[in-house]
């Protein structure tokens, strides 16, 4: 036998009185000390199984650690923090997605060449509650869009790299501008110079920041429609 | 089973068994050890009522096939063999955790402490937190007696891969009770 098998056997059985681990004991002082140690863990383990313990104790004895409350209140704060970030991450990331999933979802809106006259925008955009100081022979598609719970101007405009959808968001808010890409579309998020609300700007080119920044100071808020 | 079966003949008020008439003598020799069949069922169960149970259902298993106990002075193995089977079919039926082991975990007594009841108390929790695999045939061995080649066959497990399980659950008990742990000498289990 040797010394992994001796351990083995100490450990699983430390009484064990095989004659092979016996011989062994007289020649490895280091698996007798091992077995003398599993002896007398064994007696405890012996006298502990004599009782199965007391449940009723355990709840008794909980005590609440100090180092237990702090943890408790470094979770809450970090738990705090991870939904702080959350909310502040999600305009961008989930709005973006959503942003680019409706534009795709109206193809058509791209294809429009002729302008649309200012009823049609005077539509799209009283309806929001959304007035524009841009000249309409830019516009070539205009509709009020259902969007996160409201409805929303939905501007395509004609701009020298091509035409740029514009999404007016009122119940929008962002901390700050942001681009994105996805799905072959380029996007800027911009935060409405009017003090609350968002403009979208999407295009297959380049050119939506030019476009967004424009679009800043060329939106006014209306009363919001009832 | 809370309920005594109506045709039972075993079971009276308070779940004991008859102590009268002519299965008598080994219905003495029974109740006599239900006392060990309970600490059994306990360990292996986790809870003192589902225990109660397990035993009794057991005890009534026993009586019925008491024709089967040639020897009286294998009472003991025979009957805690009969608790763990019941114990495994409840077990498969329920599939129930009953104790709150995030409770035991916390309610661990310093790991350096002497061997005083605290450090009994811990180390009874230790044992209770060995997944079943290792609890069973650690007591099993040590507090039904069985050797390693019976467990074997009760668990329908290699010799080795018992020896290994036992090893496995004193080295986390060390481990558990601040103790360092045995370098892994066994083998990865083999088939039965």
């Amino acid at each position: 036998m040797n010394c992994e098998q001796a351990r083995l056997l100490i450990g699983a059985d430390p009484r064990s009185g095989a004659a092979e681990l016996a011989a062994h004991l007289g020649e490895c002082p280091a698996c007798a000390r091992l077995r003398d140690e599993m002896l007398a863990f064994e007696t405890r383990i012996e006298r502990a199984l004599q009782q199965p313990p007391d449940l009723s104790r355990v709840r008794a004895r909980r005590p609440v650690a100090p180092w237990r409350e702090w943890a408790l209140a470094a979770s809450v704060l970090l738990g705090t923090a991870a939904l702080l970030g959350v909310w502040l991450l999600r305009p961008s990331d989930t709005l973006a997605h959503d942003l680019v999933t409706h534009v795709q979802h109206e193809p058509d809106s791209w294809l429009a060449a002729q302008q649309v006259n200012a009823q049609g925008i005077g539509n799209a955009l009283h309806g929001a509650g959304v007035a524009l100081d841009l000249t309409s022979d830019k516009i070539t598609y205009a509709q009020s869009c259902w969007f996160h719970g409201h409805y929303v101007p939905h501007l395509v405009v004609q701009t020298a790299q091509g035409p740029a959808t514009v999404l007016i968001l009122r119940h929008e808010q962002v901390p700050g501008a942001r681009s994105f890409h996805e799905a072959g579309l380029n996007g800027v998020i911009v935060p409405a110079e009017a003090g609350r609300g968002s403009i979208a700007v999407l295009a297959h080119g380049a050119g939506v920041e030019a476009l967004a920044r424009e679009m800043q100071q060329d939106v006014r808020w209306l009363p919001e429609p009832p | 089973m809370r309920n005594p079966q109506p045709d039972s003949p075993v079971l009276s008020i308070g779940g004991r068994l008859p102590a009268a008439g002519p299965g008598a003598p080994i219905t003495r020799l029974f109740e006599s050890l239900r006392p060990d069949l309970l600490r059994f069922a306990h360990w292996l169960a986790r809870d003192r009522a589902l225990a109660e149970d397990i035993v009794q259902e057991s005890l009534l298993r026993a009586w019925r096939y008491r024709d089967a106990l040639k020897d009286p002075a294998a009472a003991r193995p025979w009957l805690l063999t009969i608790v763990r089977r019941e114990h495994a079919r409840m077990y498969e039926r329920k599939r129930l955790e009953l104790v709150p082991l995030e409770d035991i975990a916390e309610t661990y007594a310093d790991p350096k402490a002497a061997d005083t009841e605290d450090d009994l108390f811990a180390l009874r929790h230790g044992i209770m937190r060995l997944p079943l695999e290792y609890r069973e045939p650690l007591v099993l061995q040590v507090l039904g007696g069985f050797s390693t080649e019976e467990i074997a066959q009760e668990l329908k497990l290699s010799s080795t891969a018992v020896l290994t399980r036992l090893f496995r659950a004193r080295n986390k008990l060390r481990v558990l009770c601040g103790m360092a742990g045995v370098p892994d000498a066994a083998a990865p289990e083999a088939a039965p």
